[in-house]
């Protein structure tokens, strides 16, 4: 990474960041998935009568899964096996705002051209605005992430006096496959933009092609979570691979003459 | 090595309109050339063509031996770019966007602060760089531009249409800084326009172009030899018409003490008046009237235009 393309990323995120407005309605969903549904969760388990239906359902479950009480047994499968799914999510549709305007936001300001005249490569450029979004959800995850767990441990301590302890599959969707599919999603809408003739029409093929299509896939996460944490492992390698892939290739085809159309 | 080589360059766009058809030209290093023509002449697609944003159809060219086509990002490395279209932030500050600039041409910030504040003084910015580009008018937008062109040192400059509109004093200001610049700077300086005046103000050679052809090239007297055989002297005088060496003189009166010859050369001016005040008149100015870049570009056109209407002729 050179330093013209840490000054895109730098400016970039800048641009997000420091408008306040724009950065604090995009943890409001983030919020919402993390900290609202997971406390919602919470609350009912803590409320719900004993359940011989539900007893019948946990003990189907992985003996991994089960723990001492069905309160703390359904609370530690909303926490494993629910939420990363739901934290998935986030830097999916943080990405889909910032990386829609990646190209097509400076085509509309004017400022697409002034930005080619820049000693850089078409690639360099497109990994420098991946990079900018990509960076721009880890941050907002991270942010949700920390939330998360401070808001869901609190009720736990207070609700049934114990902690709920994360399982290792947390630590493989944080440091993997969370990041890979973001990638994957944020390099797919960073392409678009560059195709798209306005920020509309960037949005719309993001928020309607691209997002959902991804969240179909991390629909499928949250089944493999109950499996086995090396297939987890392994899906996660696997995006990471279609990540790089995509990152090294998405602009092959294009030109200054066809950005600039 | 020549700054800027175009070697028989033509550009076709997919939509089937021919823009550039078969331009040769070279530039060599320091000098101010003007790039001339009404809109649509080919000019943007020539400046396109040479900072690597277009590719073209047939033929080549390149810039300090860099050829845009294919090394683009070495070409702008060495160019220094300002077009109407390429704009910068609006949220950002004179000096933030200038800082990002620098930056993205690989300069330590320290250097690229230095650099900008000095051509932010020296384009009459300082007092509103903390201001953001939002508030600016199109004047200091147009200088700021300059300065992000400038940011880091290059060898040669494209302006395309740099004062296009700008209000006369300030398109007046923004010529002579670049004048300036490029005289203290030693930049080649690649300025497409269609105002000719401001144009002969700063061009030391120039290129005519229309229909994406390349009329003329070369530097004002060139161009004045190659078009006009004669000037024109214009001579406010008394007491010359008993002179009996008028007829000599091919002296036309224009007016009560108004007169005009038309001369070939300079030097003829000297013997001209000679005779005159031999023969008892009494001079009160004398001024020669070379044709301005605007009679030679009008000279071009029409003898273009007589043409193809010639062609058309003998065709019937």
């Amino acid at each position: 990474m050179n330093t013209a393309m840490s000054a895109i990323i730098r400016k970039d995120f800048r641009g997000v960041s420091a408008n306040r407005r724009l950065f604090s309605s995009l943890l409001i969903l983030p919020l919402l998935l993390v900290v609202v549904m997971p406390s919602i969760f919470i609350v009912m388990i803590h409320l719900m009568p004993d359940d011989p239906d539900t007893a019948k359902l946990l003990a189907i479950m992985p003996a991994s899964a089960r723990l001492s009480s069905m309160e703390l047994t359904l609370s530690g499968m909303v926490v494993n096996y629910v939420l990363p799914a739901f934290f998935l999510m986030i830097p999916i549709s943080t990405a889909s705002i910032m990386a829609a305007s990646a190209f097509v936001g400076e085509k509309e300001r004017h400022t697409l051209e002034t930005l080619l005249y820049c000693p850089l490569t078409l690639a360099q450029i497109f990994r420098a605005k991946v990079m900018a979004s990509f960076l721009l959800s880890m941050l907002v995850s991270l942010i949700s992430l920390a939330a998360m767990f401070a808001v869901v441990e609190t009720e736990a301590v207070f609700l049934m006096g114990t902690l709920l302890v994360p399982s290792i599959s947390w630590a493989v969707v944080i440091l993997l496959v969370s990041p890979a599919i973001s990638l994957i999603a944020i390099t797919l809408i960073v392409r678009g933009s560059a195709k798209a003739q306005s920020v509309e029409e960037s949005q719309q093929s993001a928020v309607f092609l691209i997002v959902p299509l991804i969240l179909l896939i991390v629909g499928q996460f949250s089944g493999i979570l109950l499996l086995n944490v090396w297939l987890l492992l392994g899906l996660g390698l696997a995006c990471a691979a279609v990540a790089a892939l995509l990152l090294k290739t998405a602009m092959g085809k294009f030109s200054y003459e066809r950005l600039l159309q | 090595m020549e700054a800027v080589m175009i070697h028989s360059l033509s550009k076709t766009y997919p939509s089937g309109k021919q823009a550039l058809k078969d331009l040769s030209l070279s530039i060599g290093g320091g000098e101010v050339f003007g790039f001339l023509g009404p809109n649509g002449a080919g000019k943007t697609t020539t400046v396109k063509l040479l900072t690597g944003v277009l590719t073209p159809t047939a033929g080549s060219c390149s810039v300090m031996g860099i050829d845009p086509a294919r090394q683009p990002e070495k070409a702008h490395l060495v160019s220094g770019i300002v077009t109407e279209h390429a704009q910068m932030y609006d949220n950002l500050t004179g000096m933030e966007n200038l800082l990002f600039y620098a930056a993205a041409f690989g300069l330590p910030r320290q250097e690229g602060k230095a650099r900008a504040e000095s051509l932010l003084r020296e384009l009459d910015l300082t007092d509103a760089k903390d201001r953001r580009l939002a508030s600016y008018s199109t004047g200091m937008r147009q200088r700021l531009s300059l300065a992000r062109a400038l940011i880091h040192r290059p060898d040669v400059l494209f302006l395309d249409e740099p004062t296009s509109g700008l209000d006369p004093e300030s398109a007046q200001n923004v010529n002579q800084m670049i004048h300036g610049l490029a005289r203290r700077e030693g930049i080649t300086v690649f300025l497409c326009t269609h105002q000719l005046r401001y144009a002969q103000e700063i061009c030391t050679r120039y290129g005519l172009i229309e229909q994406g052809s390349l009329l003329a090239a070369g530097t004002l007297e060139e161009l004045r030899g190659r078009l006009f055989a004669a000037k024109t002297l214009r001579i406010r005088a008394a007491n010359v018409l008993g002179n009996p060496n008028l007829t000599e003189c091919k002296l036309k009166r224009r007016r009560d003490d108004e007169f005009e010859a038309e001369i070939r050369e300079n030097e003829e001016i000297p013997a001209l008046i000679r005779t005159l005040v031999e023969g008892g008149g009494d001079i009160y100015s004398v001024s020669l009237e070379e044709p301005s870049l605007e009679d030679i570009y009008f000279a071009l056109t029409d003898k273009r235009n007589d043409s193809r209407d010639n062609r058309k002729g003998e065709a019937r």
